[in-house]
């Protein structure tokens, strides 16, 4: 009897393998630690992955890597698993992520060093909120707890606001290319938000993940449209926070510091009105002070004016009395009225007495 | 952020306050007269109403965008 066995060409083989490979697994996780790490002609990326008894040949796109590799470190692969045309068995990687708490801060403090050093994070870079923002760019999954916070501490403390919310995944693979699509969304609008706001509650190291993206952080720096972060708990650090213009330490405190307290406006607007009220209560009792003032000043120089008019007056008087007959008569002398002819009759004045006196000689001096 | 309605007149919260503002400064200016002291007051009591009603009455507009993000456009 013949044998009934499949016969094929070697590239037919080939290919019949890889067409069950890709039926019994598209697409497949694996977890392992990454050994041999080379990245060839700055495009093709290749590694062998590895536990304590196996190891297997990994190839991927430069472009599909996100997140700093290094060998050592334990990642998480999704690949599709493929035999070469050499017949060298190797998986296809579509994503690479960290596994395991060490290997997430490794990858996290290799990327920000990276990125530091290219000044995405630099201070210089950052810009100020407006105030009081009228346009609102919000980037989060509408189901999130941090999100609602966000929304209800916003309705909370401020009114008239335009808010368009992009809804997206924030957590999960996906993650990072759907808020980085949404930021281009609203980058690309012709007529620009004030602010846009990335939020996202609580949760694990490898929940935040998404948030360590490098091209959602370059896309947070280049953003035109500041940008406000408000992204886990108080103790949360992410890349994206360290390159976004404001960092909330959590989506509540993202809604305080993006708009003012209502509360707080109406005490200012007050304030206002009684600042113009007392510098108006100034400006009338000071004017009210100068014109008191000069009144007082005229009546203190009709005074002296008085004063001196008396004095003038005392002088004049004094002056005159010096002049005054009486005064002669007083200090012994005497006047005499009449012609000096002998045998003419003369009256004689003095102080208390006036004589009647007969000429009986005239000599001359 | 700067659309004025047609006699000028400040629109937003943020340009009321703005023009409070502008008030206030005129009176610790130098053009401070006391004759125009009072209109100017009244002036600010207006816009002050003003802000204060907007604070109490106007709520938020939220509109959740249907473009699906999960894809690339």
């Amino acid at each position: 009897m013949e044998n009934q066995s499949l016969r094929l060409g070697v590239s037919d083989f080939i290919a019949l393998t890889n067409q069950v490979l890709d039926g019994a697994y598209p697409s497949i996780e694996i977890e392992g630690e990454v050994a041999s790490f080379k990245v060839n002609q700055g495009k093709f990326i290749f590694f062998d992955l590895k536990d304590a008894e196996s190891s297997i040949g990994c190839f991927m796109m430069v472009f599909a890597l996100r997140i700093p590799i290094e060998d050592g470190m334990k990642v998480i692969v999704r690949a599709t698993p493929k035999l070469t045309k050499w017949g060298k068995f190797s998986l296809t990687v579509q994503s690479i992520r960290p596994s395991g708490e060490g290997s997430l801060k490794k990858s996290f403090e290799l990327l920000k060093a990276k990125l530091a050093k290219e000044g995405l994070f630099s201070t210089d870079r950052k810009r100020i909120l407006p105030y009081m923002p009228q346009k609102i760019a919000i980037i989060s999954s509408t189901q999130a707890a941090g999100y609602i916070d966000f929304v209800k501490i916003v309705e909370q403390r401020w009114s008239g606001l335009d808010i368009q919310v992009a809804h997206v995944q924030v957590q999960g693979e996906s993650a990072p290319d759907q808020m980085i699509r949404a930021l281009e969304y609203f980058n690309q609008q012709s007529e620009l938000a004030d602010v846009v706001v990335l939020l996202r509650g609580g949760g694990s190291a490898d929940d935040l993940r998404a948030f360590n993206d490098e091209l959602l952080v370059r896309a947070i720096a280049a953003s035109r449209i500041p940008t406000l972060t408000g992204i886990g708990h108080e103790i949360d650090e992410s890349l994206v926070d360290l390159a976004a213009d404001v960092s909330a330490s959590t989506p509540s405190n993202a809604a305080e510091r993006l708009v003012p307290d209502r509360v707080m406006v109406q005490q200012q607007v007050r304030g206002s009105l009684r600042l113009i009220w007392r510098h108006m209560d100034e400006v009338a009792e000071s004017s009210q002070n100068h014109v008191q003032s000069q009144l007082e000043r005229i009546v203190r120089m009709i005074d002296q004016q008085h004063l001196n008019t008396v004095e003038s007056l005392r002088a004049i008087r004094s002056h005159l009395a010096a002049y005054d007959p009486q005064r002669v008569l007083e200090r012994g002398y005497a006047i005499t009225r009449g012609e000096m002819e002998i045998g003419k009759s003369i009256t004689i004045e003095q102080a208390r007495n006036i004589i009647t006196a007969e000429v009986t000689n005239v000599t001359k001096k | 952020m700067s659309q004025k309605n047609s006699q000028n007149e400040p629109e937003t919260i943020s340009q009321k306050i703005a023009e409070l503002d502008k008030l206030v400064a005129w009176f610790e200016s130098d053009k401070f007269v006391l004759e125009a002291a009072l209109d100017k007051f009244n002036e600010a009591k207006k816009v002050a109403a003003s802000i204060e009603e907007d604070l109490a009455k106007l709520g938020n507009t939220i509109d959740v965008l249907k473009k699906d993000f999960s894809k690339d456009s």
